[in-house]
């Protein structure tokens, strides 16, 4: 069967407590109706039981001290509740019912007639009339006190009714809301696991929305929505990968432009001018000649080795052998530049999975550049540590150098990118980059100018059992 | 062309020691720049005639110099050498007035040719 809608469950748990506020007013409506009609026979029932009281009354005077006019007094009396109980008729039937009614007229008609053989001087009806009298009050007592009863029967009994659909109502709304709750907070939780995994790329692992709810609409559309997303995604990456390359080859023109103009001029010069110069000029021409042909090579070097990776040899590695391997290569650069350095490596560090020779070459490139950007009496700190809370082994390389400008840090991983003029190739960091992701780690920068740069390279952890022997701490 | 004088602006340290080795022979005075910031402080002490920049450099790119030297000192002629010669880049500089356009690598002999031109009829022009 097709599963309801919440919509619809929503509309179907309020029509049953509209239904049933209507039928607790419908009773409500009749009990009430029936008080009244009681209470208004109550009021004629008054009136009659004082007029009766009257007549009993007059009938003692009579017996007592023969008063004729008396019974003509009784008499017009019972005319008059007579008359009464006609005029209120509706009232009266509704109230006391049909039988009760006509026994009351009855009561008073016999009275009314033994009341008239009183008068034609039969003196034996006295106990007849004093019978029928006392009947008419009895009766009419009787039927006060029951109606008395019967409205306090109604009055508590819709009192009980009232309390009971109160509770009934308040049964159905909370129970009605706690379902909702439930079946919509569920709901939203399916969508929020939905949206949680298509955030994280995963959308084999959504289950199958079977349900044909708002739910089950909203998680379909979400990962229609994704798979279209990741499509888009395909084709801007497509798109940017290209752009990559259009500023890439941009950047090869230009990097490769200006030596080839400065030995194309050296050359033209060389031609020109050559019985001008002496021999020594000469071999100065061809040696910058060199030097610019050297520079072309570095940055075809770098392109290649940027083009095509050399397939990374990843071993188990204790990453502060790399670390003091990589320093030593650097020291004497640092000894020349008069630097201090520091090595703070944490003993017992879990082994990463890397290729030894390309993470040796990201030290030695951010090594290079820290010493670079570093004066006489600056500090170099190189500090490896492990990251329990990423699983990760970090490395830090911190210099009291001159620090990079807000303007120029975003753009320090762009390929061809450089601050040394026709030194660098631009092309260090932007490799050093690509080898540490492609290391599935991170690298990150933050720095100040005027204070100094830090870099840190986070390397996952190879495998948490094969941690490696905790190795000896050398500084320099 | 004797005592024209000629400032040189480039980051490539070659391009202005060749430039003036092979212009200065012929009677030309020479100065070379690797950033425009001194280049415009000798413009401001001294007259000059023509300015040869690069496009491409930190700081102060060649089109701000040809827009400043061009608003600042409108006789002075200014020639555009780039690496990365795009078509974009040579409308930039021909809007703004750039007295030559070269694509690197330069032929020195044209560059001459065309600093002689471009003062000669200046000259026939005054």
């Amino acid at each position: 069967m097709k599963q309801m809608k919440i919509f619809h469950k929503v509309i179907a748990a309020n029509l049953a407590n509209i239904l049933l506020i209507v039928v607790t007013g419908f009773l409500a409506y009749h009990s009430l109706d029936k008080v009244l009609t009681k209470l208004r026979f109550m009021e004629i029932a008054d009136g009659l039981s004082s007029s009766f009281l009257e007549m009993r009354l007059a009938e003692k005077n009579f017996f007592l001290y023969g008063e004729k006019s008396a019974l003509s007094d009784i008499q017009s009396k019972i005319s008059t509740a007579i008359k009464t109980i006609e005029r209120s008729k509706p009232d009266v039937l509704r109230a006391i019912g049909v039988a009760k009614t006509t026994r009351l007229q009855s009561n008073l008609e016999n009275y009314s007639r033994t009341l008239e053989q009183a008068r034609i001087g039969d003196t034996t009806v006295q106990a007849k009339v004093r019978a029928a009298g006392h009947n008419i009050m009895e009766f009419m007592n009787y039927i006060t006190s029951s109606e008395r009863a019967e409205v306090n029967n109604i009055i508590e009994g819709s009192e009980r009714g009232l309390f009971l659909s109160f509770v009934l109502i308040l049964f159905t709304a909370v129970g009605v809301t706690l379902l909702l709750s439930v079946r919509v907070l569920g709901s939203l939780t399916r969508i929020e696991k939905a949206a949680h995994l298509i955030s994280e790329g995963e959308f084999e692992k959504i289950p199958p929305e079977k349900s044909s709810d708002e739910c089950g609409m909203a998680v379909s559309a979400l990962l229609a929505m994704a798979r279209e997303l990741r499509n888009r995604e395909e084709q801007m990456l497509e798109a940017r990968k290209l752009a990559a390359i259009g500023i890439l080859i941009a950047g090869v023109s230009h990097e490769i432009g200006n030596p080839l103009n400065n030995i194309s001029m050296l050359a033209q010069n060389f031609v020109e001018l050559y019985d001008r110069m002496d021999t020594q000029e000469h071999i100065e021409y061809v040696k910058k000649i060199e030097d610019e042909t050297e520079r072309i090579q570095r940055i075809v070097k770098d392109l290649l080795d940027f083009a095509r990776p050399k397939n990374p040899d990843f071993q188990e590695t204790d990453i502060n052998n790399v670390v003091n391997k990589s320093m030593r290569l650097v020291q004497n650069m640092i000894s020349i530049c008069n630097l201090d350095s520091l090595l703070d490596l944490r003993e017992g560090l879990p082994s990463v999975y890397i290729d030894e020779h390309q993470i040796q070459g990201v030290l030695i490139n951010l090594l290079t550049n820290s010493i670079h950007a570093s004066s006489p009496g600056d500090r170099l700190r190189l500090t490896t540590r492990f990251n329990p809370e990423s699983d990760r082994v970090e490395v830090e390389l911190e210099d009291t150098g001159k620090g990079i400008s807000p303007e120029i840090l975003p753009h320090i991983f762009d390929p061809f990118f450089t601050t040394k003029g026709a030194s660098g190739t631009g092309l260090g960091l932007f490799v050093s980059y690509g080898i540490i992701k492609n290391h599935k780690g991170e690298m990150r920068v933050r720095s100040e100018a005027g204070v100094g740069t830090c870099f840190t390279i986070e390397l996952p952890v190879h495998n948490r059992l094969g941690r490696s022997e905790p190795c000896l701490v050398s500084g320099s | 062309m004797p005592g024209f004088r000629v400032i040189v602006i480039d980051d490539e340290k070659i391009v202005g020691q060749m430039i003036k080795v092979a212009m200065e022979p012929e009677g030309y005075q020479v100065e070379t720049f690797l950033n425009a910031e001194p280049a415009f402080s000798r413009l401001r002490e001294e007259k000059f005639d023509v300015v040869i920049t690069d496009l491409k450099m930190k700081g102060i790119d060649g089109m701000d110099v040809l827009r400043t030297i061009k608003t600042a000192y409108p006789d002075v002629k200014v020639i555009m050498i780039t690496a990365f010669a795009s078509l974009d880049s040579a409308v930039e500089a021909m809007k703004s007035k750039v007295d030559g356009f070269f694509a690197k690598p330069v032929k020195i002999k044209e560059l001459k040719e065309c600093i002689q031109k471009l003062l000669s009829t200046d000259e026939s022009g005054a």
